[in-house]
């Protein structure tokens, strides 16, 4: 057996509390940096303004959202994660991603001192999805790379069928006028 | 746990598994840790339930009943925390255990000839044999049926 002590590895500590907004996504929670947050809105506030994605190539984006001249990407977490899908209520619009996240509902705002990484056993999807996990209030908790939600590839992949789709939408509005 | 032999000779963890009796060596096992809160997250590692939290360390815990008994056990309330060799590196791993550990003293056998890569050694132990796992090979073991299972899926 070997001493206890040697267990008392640090997790990686981030430089100033870190504050992360808790949200659910079929019943899992979820940490994602508020700075990575642009703003929060609910799924019918938007509904106006979302384009539906037929033949999608990416399951988890079924909605394209333009917002100050900008393609939003609304990817749904449930597919996202491979969890039970639910009805969402709430959309995070990321900040510096055109990415917009369907999620169920907001927990709360709170503060993290440290980050622990993956363990070296997790090797898959996982790598790419969190920065690591969070220890809050004997929780651990997933904290969300806002870049794992969609790749560079993904965006050259999306970006010509979004524009095409766009372009086809103000041509049936100007129609429609 | 209870210690039931001490001499010169390697000394192993007995530990059960559903209904069955394994080995680990000593030197492996970190500890036997209570039956505390597994913290399950979305992941696609296969064969990992979840993560466990011992003494401000995350350890990752593997559903070890599904490669050694072929199922997984719900019975399993207690974790076994060990040191986990990969490649060059060793990280720790917890498995669920039952709870019911004991020291035991012997010299490992050859496993038989078609024995899983998990089984390290076979320990005589009055008149049981039990297989001694590879801690290491166990959870890669878990990884490659995973992928052998991915491989015969229909595409």
């Amino acid at each position: 057996m070997r001493p206890a002590s040697e267990l008392n590895a640090k997790p990686r500590r981030v430089r100033h509390p870190e504050r992360v907004i808790l949200f659910f996504v079929s019943g899992q929670l979820f940490a994602i940096s508020a700075e990575a947050v642009q703003e929060i809105r609910s799924t019918d506030s938007l509904a106006g303004a979302a384009i539906e994605i037929e033949d999608s190539e990416l399951p988890q984006v079924r909605h394209i959202v333009e917002r100050t001249r900008h393609i939003y990407y609304v990817v749904n977490a449930c597919l996202h994660f491979g969890l039970p899908v639910e009805r969402p209520a709430l959309v995070l619009i990321l900040r510096y991603l055109r990415v917009a996240v369907l999620v169920d509902r907001i927990e709360r705002m709170a503060e993290i001192s440290a980050i622990y990484r993956l363990p070296p056993a997790f090797d898959g999807d996982e790598r790419r999805w969190y920065r690591g996990l969070a220890y809050l209030d004997d929780t651990v908790v997933p904290v969300i790379d806002p870049a794992g939600f969609l790749q560079s590839s993904d965006f050259e992949r999306l970006d010509p069928m979004a524009k095409s789709m766009l372009a086809q939408s103000e041509l049936q509005g100007a129609a429609q006028a | 746990m209870s210690a039931t032999e001490t001499s010169g000779q390697p000394s192993f963890v007995i530990l059960q598994v559903g209904n069955r009796r394994f080995a680990l060596p000593s030197e492996a096992v970190v500890e036997l840790a209570p039956p505390v809160r597994l913290h399950p997250f979305p992941h696609t590692s296969p064969f990992i339930a979840g993560v466990i939290v011992r003494r401000g360390r995350i350890v990752p815990v593997y559903d070890a009943a599904s490669v050694l008994l072929g199922r997984s056990s719900s019975a399993q309330r207690f974790y076994l925390v060990a040191r986990r060799r990969a490649g060059s590196a060793s990280d720790l791993a917890a498995i669920p255990v039952n709870g019911e550990c004991e020291l035991a003293s012997g010299n490992m056998l050859a496993p038989e000839a078609d024995h899983p890569a998990w089984v390290a050694g076979t320990l005589s132990l009055d008149d049981e044999s039990v297989d001694v796992l590879d801690f290491g090979a166990l959870t890669m073991a878990e990884r490659a049926a995973s992928e052998s299972n991915r491989a015969e899926l229909p595409s």
